[in-house]
């Protein structure tokens, strides 16, 4: 006579069949799960030069895409500054305002100074910097 | 023998025919309660335009191109091109629109006649995922016409998936299919409107009118005092009601005819990943989540704000287990009542606010310019004063 607890040969092969069914399951899944997962494209720092920088006049700006990211460069007297154009609120681009000189969200009315940082508006944080270069006479923007 | 008899007799000799055709005859015949009427429409008709949506939807796929450089192109093509195809286009769109209006009024008819309780929970819970597949369908399908407000208003819709707390990041990264929305994007999403939509719909749809088969409709008798229906004193499925579905059915094919032709959608702009247009806004049904989301500001304004905007929809999937009275009569139930009355204000009065936030409106011959959190601010012509040319109502 067995004792209560002790496992059947029934018992087992239900483990056994339930185990397996699992372990075919996730062998399954995982790859399925992967499969969906966005694959990286490009990575790393990329590099974009700004067409037509050189001939903008001061206040003027330029939208350029680097990678997957909107960059807006505004050339100041002080020079070039670049910085990633959306905005930290809900991800649209901002516009520079040359009158104001703020860069100014078209969604929900947020305001940046020239420096990116938030004057009024909803965003959290202020606008990514990004990184500005002059070759010669050509003007490259970079990302990390 | 007729050919009809030839073919009743092929299969009466390989299949038993007579549970079937008995089936078919016990649900046509089925009593329903003796208040059924025409508010009792609204379901039917939502599965009717989910099957003039698939009509639609089917049609439309054999002339639309899921890529960025041909999306919004083949768009034109099917609006400016193809026979009917602007008919077609507009009917599907208007459509979307009046699926989400038709499962919204049998939400609230099932919500105010307490027909949601015991022993229909179940019901109740299937109603509410199809209203939340609606709604993802309505919000999948918008970005396929890769237009300036459908590219914009998802990148805004799926920017706010990253404020989730904890998997925000992933959760928006997996969405887009990348850092940004992209061809990626639209793929993804065509994918899910086309393919994963429409059978989770469909199985949901099977599973709902199967429990509304076997529960019946609810009377308004309390719960547990419900009586099986004597055969002479329900209302037959077929005709009565059926005649009632076939009426509201014309009616809304000539709503949506009408209105394709009256108020025809915009193809709009194609998508400029580089140029966001002024005061994107979602489709009506989102406005109330995404006014009441800027009340939210700060640190862990996001997190609470979505939250909230969720709260709705988990209080909706657990109201006939939180609901636990027996009464279905409204008047028996005020609070019940008067919640849902509350909520659905709230709703509509969130959703103008959305809908007139950041524009200029004129009352009583006065110009106001509403802000972003909808609060009103009178325009004082700029020659008549010195100060500045708005000021807050409050003032």
């Amino acid at each position: 006579m067995s004792k209560p607890n002790s496992p059947t040969r029934r018992g087992f092969l239900d483990f056994l069949i339930a185990a397996c069914s699992a372990i075919t399951t996730a062998a399954l899944a995982i790859p399925g799960v992967l499969y969906l997962w966005p694959a990286a494209k490009g990575g790393g720092s990329q590099k974009v030069e700004v067409e037509g920088a050189k001939s903008m006049a001061i206040g003027q700006s330029k939208t350029v895409q680097v990678g997957s990211l909107a960059v807006i460069v505004v050339k100041q007297r002080s020079g070039f500054c670049a910085f990633s154009a959306v905005c930290t609120h809900l991800g649209c681009l901002v516009k520079w305002d040359t009158g104001k000189k703020q860069f100014l969200c078209p969604c929900h009315a947020a305001a940046f100074d020239e420096k990116g940082k938030v004057v009024s508006g909803p965003p959290p944080a202020p606008l990514v910097e990004v990184s500005v270069k002059e070759v010669g006479d050509k003007i490259f923007v970079s990302t990390a | 023998m007729s050919v009809i008899k030839k073919i009743q007799g092929f299969f009466d000799s390989r299949f038993d025919t007579d549970t079937v055709a008995h089936f078919v005859d016990k649900q046509a015949h089925k009593r329903l309660p003796p208040h059924t009427g025409w508010f009792h429409v609204f379901g039917s008709l939502s599965l009717l335009l989910f099957i003039s949506q698939t009509i639609t939807g089917i049609l439309l796929l054999i002339y639309y191109r899921p890529t960025p450089d041909e999306a919004h192109k083949s768009i034109q093509y099917i609006t400016g091109e193809v026979q009917f195809g602007w008919l077609y286009r507009q009917i599907h769109a208007w459509g979307a629109t009046l699926m989400i209006v038709g499962v919204l009024l049998h939400m609230i008819r099932t919500f105010f006649s307490g027909a949601y309780k015991k022993p229909r929970e179940l019901t109740w819970v299937t109603g509410v995922v199809l209203f939340v597949v609606t709604i993802t369908f309505g919000f999948t399908g918008y970005l396929l016409p890769w237009n300036q407000i459908a590219f914009w208003a998802t990148t805004v819709g799926t920017e706010s998936a990253n404020k989730v707390p904890v998997i925000g990041s992933w959760l928006q990264y997996f969405l887009r299919g990348g850092e940004a929305v992209t061809g990626e994007t639209l793929s993804r999403f065509f994918v899910v409107h086309v393919i994963i939509l429409p059978w989770i719909l469909t199985g949901m749809i099977g599973i709902h009118l199967v429990l509304m088969r076997v529960n019946n409709l609810a009377t308004f008798e309390a719960v547990g005092e419900e009586e099986p229906l004597e055969p002479k004193h329900g209302i037959p499925f077929f005709p009565v009601h059926v005649a009632k579905e076939g009426a509201v059915a014309i009616l809304l094919l000539a709503v949506l005819v009408t209105l394709s032709v009256v108020s025809p959608w915009e193809i709009g702009e194609p998508a400029d990943a580089l140029s966001t247009p002024a005061h994107i806004k979602p489709e009506w049904y989102f406005l109330p989540s995404y006014q009441l989301l800027k009340y939210f500001e700060g640190p862990y304004g996001a997190i609470i704000g979505i939250i909230i905007c969720s709260l709705p929809f988990l209080l909706l999937l657990l109201w006939p287990f939180l609901d636990r009275g027996k009464e279905r009569r409204p008047r028996k139930r005020p609070i019940a009542v008067a919640f849902g009355l509350f909520a659905l204000l709230a709703a509509v009065f969130l959703g103008v606010l959305g809908h007139y936030s950041e524009t200029n409106i004129t009352l009583f011959g006065k110009a106001y310019h509403i802000d972003l959190l909808g609060k009103p601010h009178l325009i004082v012509p700029a020659d008549s004063t010195d100060t500045p040319n708005t000021e807050a109502l409050s003032h």
